[in-house]
């Protein structure tokens, strides 16, 4: 009568949930751990699945056996009532020392069982994971693509055969200047293809607007690289430019009189004395030929005067570059310097410089 | 809006679906956080334009509300500032823009469950106030720092219609205070207040509204209160809200009995959780006293209206063990400020206001030696802001010396091109070593007679640097290319009366588009060169105050900003955009 008892009472004292995982292997759950997951505790009421191995609930297809392992853990701690709230603490903050990909899928295959406390617990976790990373680090850590920049980068491969295709006929007074417009129609290209992108892709405003609002450091750290990247492509150019100047003034410099090679090579030795110069005036024999010379361009709308204004400033702003150079790239700029008196001798001066650069 | 979800989320390819990784991109804090993640691929910036919830936009103008509302679709909180912070300086004319209506309504109409709005700088109407008042149902808090254009019957709007107001914080503004009358017109139904401060009015405020107001509103923790409320009102004020927390005083000055004085106290002592301290406007010593019992748990006192001498402040000093921010007037002289090396470890920011910046008879204020003498007591400091009327190259030194971990490093000396005193040398120095010691700076704003070499040092060492003031300083167009060449960090530049042309202007045109502005008003600018570079850079917005009336070539006030919103729509005739 005792045994009978006693096996009575035995049968009784566990309740199983059956669940199936997607790879099609199932396991027995205790009742009030499995009901502790809303999604099987749904699943359990709707349709009264998961009662026999037969008519296991078939779980969501981010639950692999892995991820069921861990978040029946969770519930066995959490369902059983009496733990004070140090010790579930305590066990939330050793459950969630894990590698970021197993985190990660503990977070979905939590999200897949409405298991929101470990839903928000996981999530902290990865949220404090983010946390002063930088967008590199952040794909890094978590296996992500770099495509939000992938179209800028392809539209960077163009730009070189637009420019060859639409750049414009060289007319301006003198090698120096010319360049420096150069330079302008071209980045002002380069923005113009940005802008006709803007209407189809709307993420470079956007991802400006992101950079605007939250600026900082490691933001414009990946902003100042593209700019830093810019600018070494513009001095590779102005190099390039420098070493033609080179050896069209080598050719050109014998027949010029004496006199235009002293004065010239004073202003250079002038220029390259003091680094810190301000807006230097060219000697006076140069500027009388300049002058004929913009007269008789009856192409060029600009205002004479504020033409010469401009031309100052634009030999200030590119002294300012060159002094950037190392030591020895000094010698082409002063080569540079020597060259301007040939182009403002005559037009036909600056087509052959053209025609040069276009060999290049 | 959902179909477009959905198809954005075919294309996933993380481990999350969309909910969970805008839940964790929601319990990011820190703006510089969002922004980072916006940036890792376009999944994740989808998933954080649609998690996002509050935005900061530094300037007005850099952004258009249109994109703004297309960019982050669910915005609960805006934060917007508005005009140049030489606009402080009266540097900027009035009518110059910064408006918040056009904001408003577009918010109206994207936004509508709006619930906070934080402004800075900016112009806000009567009308305006009123239309946010009236569209916006679930409006909760209102931030108006150092605005202009509304006045009491903007208040009185929001007092009426904003029946789930938690905050109401009205601070340094330009607003036309007609009268006390606009707290009466909480309705009487009305009880969610948290945040109460109109320290800054002018106007006797009507008290009995006032009181009732305050006994009905049992979540209130801040109260700043303006001149106008007596001792004896604020004592009837704070036994009401004994969980206050942060506590402006009014001017904290009347005949009271030693029975008032005595009720007082006791009211100030019932305040257990008061950390913030503030107004005592027209302080007198006799009163002081009474504060002593509740100073034991303040970590930040905001006298920067409160003309004390250093034996008032030494004797208050003694009482508040746990400090961490300090703003004071120079009336405190060294000798308070050696109170303040010896009373407050713990200190972390130091804010030392001219009473009267312009008086040039009266010898008083702080100097090197009270400087001095807070490094050496308050290790913890990373914050200053010093006005005082000599420096050494020396002082600096040794204060930088003693705290090297400065983020916030701001001495005015108040006459332009002052030397170091004792040396006759000029300050570079001094910069010098804050720059080369200070690892951490982010912000520097520098003054005295100073050479090209302190740009140089700023350039080389300054790392961090995200926002420098220039007054009154340099040689020559190398000292600013020394600071944008070398400053990778660079955000903000705020320069006046300097010796920088356009070669410097001009140097900088890599690095404009990654800076929120640059100021430059009565430097070497010429019109040609401001034109050059706005050719040159299609995106920033170059700018010219121009307020002469004759021609001329100079570009006096200069103010150039990236932005993607374009010219400004809504600028002056005086404003000419290049």
């Amino acid at each position: 009568m005792f045994d009978a008892a006693m096996a009575v009472v035995k049968p009784e004292m566990k309740s199983y949930i059956w669940l199936q995982t997607v790879d099609g292997s199932i396991q027995q759950v205790e009742e009030e751990v499995a009901m502790f997951c809303p999604m099987i505790c749904q699943e359990v009421l709707q349709t009264g699945l998961g009662s026999s191995k037969t008519y296991a609930i078939s779980l969501p297809q981010r639950v692999n056996p892995a991820m069921l392992g861990l978040i029946l853990d969770y519930c066995r701690f959490h369902q059983v009532p009496g733990h004070s709230n140090k010790e579930r603490k305590t066990f939330d903050e050793k459950f969630i020392r894990m590698d970021t990909k197993k985190l990660c899928e503990l977070t979905s295959a939590a999200d897949s069982l409405q298991l929101k406390p470990l839903v928000d617990l996981t999530s902290r976790a990865l949220a404090r994971i983010i946390e002063g990373k930088t967008p590199e680090e952040i794909r890094e850590t978590f296996h992500l693509p770099d495509d939000l920049t992938e179209d800028l980068c392809q539209e960077e491969k163009l730009e070189p055969l637009r420019n060859i295709t639409d750049d414009p006929r060289i007319r301006l007074l003198n090698r120096l200047y010319a360049r420096k417009r150069k330079e302008l129609k071209e980045r002002k290209k380069l923005k113009d293809v940005e802008v006709e992108e803007e209407p189809k892709d709307e993420r470079s405003v956007e991802d400006l607007l992101s950079f605007i609002n939250g600026a900082d450091g490691d933001i414009k750290g990946t902003r100042a690289n593209k700019n830093k990247k810019k600018n070494r492509r513009r001095k590779d150019h102005a190099k390039d430019i420098s070493s033609e100047n080179t050896n069209e003034n080598d050719k050109e410099l014998n027949p010029l009189p004496s006199a235009y090679h002293d004065v010239n090579f004073d202003n250079a030795l002038e220029a390259s004395a003091s680094k810190h110069s301000r807006t230097q005036n060219l000697p006076a024999i140069n500027f009388s030929p300049k002058f004929e010379f913009i007269d008789g361009d009856v192409d060029d709308d600009l205002d004479p005067a504020m033409k010469e204004e401009l031309d100052r400033e634009v030999e200030d702003f590119a002294r300012r570059l060159n002094s950037d150079w190392p030591e020895r790239m000094q010698i082409l700029s002063l080569g540079q310097d020597r060259r301007l008196v040939p182009i403002s001798m005559n037009s036909n001066g600056s087509t052959h410089l053209y025609t040069g650069f276009d060999q290049r | 809006m959902e179909c477009r979800r959905k198809k954005e989320n075919q294309k996933s390819n993380s481990t999350f679906p969309d909910e969970v990784l805008e839940r964790i991109l929601g319990m990011l804090k820190s703006r510089k956080d969002k922004s980072t993640v916006s940036l890792v691929c376009k999944e994740w910036f989808n998933a954080e334009r649609w998690s996002r919830r509050s935005v900061f936009i530094g300037n007005c103008y850099s952004v258009s509300p249109e994109i703004l509302t297309r960019r982050f679709p669910n915005i609960r909180s805006v934060t917007l500032k508005g005009k140049p912070r030489f606009s402080d300086f009266n540097l900027v004319p009035a009518n110059w823009g910064a408006d918040i209506h056009s904001w408003l309504v577009v918010f109206a109409e994207k936004y509508p469950w709006l619930e906070e709005l934080r402004l800075k700088r900016m112009t806000v109407t009567d009308e305006s106030l009123e239309f946010l008042a009236l569209k916006f149902p679930n409006f909760k808090a209102l931030s108006l720092l150092s605005c202009d254009g509304f006045s009491t019957d903007g208040l009185a709007s929001i007092a009426t219609n904003c029946k789930n107001l938690t905050e109401l914080d009205i601070q340094e503004n330009g607003i036309e205070d007609k009268s006390g009358n606009w707290l009466s017109c909480f309705p009487d139904s009305f009880t969610s207040l948290e945040v109460l401060n109109f320290a800054n009015l002018h106007n006797d405020v009507n008290f009995d509204a006032l009181e009732k107001l305050v006994s009905r509103c049992k979540s209130l923790k801040t109260l700043k209160v303006n001149k106008s409320v007596t001792l004896e009102q604020l004592q009837r004020l704070i036994v009401h809200v004994p969980q206050l927390g942060e506590l402006g005083t009014g001017s904290f000055s009347q005949e009271l009995t030693s029975q008032q004085c005595s009720d007082l106290e006791s009211a100030l002592k019932n305040c257990k959780n008061l950390h913030t301290l503030s107004g005592l406007w027209v302080a007198t010593a006799q009163y002081l006293p009474v504060l002593y019992s509740a100073c034991t748990n303040l970590t930040f006192l905001n006298f920067s209206y409160a003309p004390l001498d250093s034996d008032g402040l030494t004797k208050l000093l003694v009482h508040c063990p746990k400090l961490q921010r300090l703003w004071v007037v120079d009336t405190v002289e060294d000798k308070g400020l050696e109170a303040v090396g010896s009373h407050c470890p713990l200190l972390e920011e130091l804010r030392v206001f001219p009473a009267d910046p312009f008086d040039e008879g009266i010898v008083h204020g702080v100097t090197e030696s009270g400087f001095i003498a807070v490094s050496q007591g308050c290790p913890r400091l990373h914050y200053v802001l010093y006005f005082c009327r000599q420096m050494t190259n020396a002082a600096v030194a040794t204060v930088v010396q003693n705290c090297p971990d400065f983020t916030h490093f701001r001495l005015c000396i108040m006459h332009p091109g002052q030397l170091d005193y004792l040396t006759q040398e000029s300050m570079d120095e001094a910069f010098g070593a804050v720059v080369k010691t200070c690892t951490k700076l982010q912000r520097l704003a520098v003054s005295g007679y100073l050479t090209d070499l302190t740009f140089e040092y700023i350039g080389k060492y300054a790392k961090n640097l995200e926002t420098l003031s220039v007054a009154f300083a340099g040689s020559s167009d190398w000292g600013m290319r020394c600071v944008l060449d070398g400053c990778p960090k660079l955000r903000k530049l705020e320069v006046r009366d300097c010796p920088f042309g356009n070669g410097a202007l001009l140097s900088g045109l890599g690095k404009y588009e990654s800076m929120r502005s640059l100021w430059m008003s009565d430097c070497n600018l010429t019109m040609n060169g401001v034109r050059l570079l706005a050719q040159e850079m299609p995106r920033l917005n170059v700018e010219v105050i121009k307020e002469e009336s004759y021609e001329t070539h100079q570009a006096k006030k200069v103010y150039v900003y990236r932005s993607v919103a374009g010219p400004r729509r809504d600028a002056p005739p005086f404003v000419l955009t290049l």
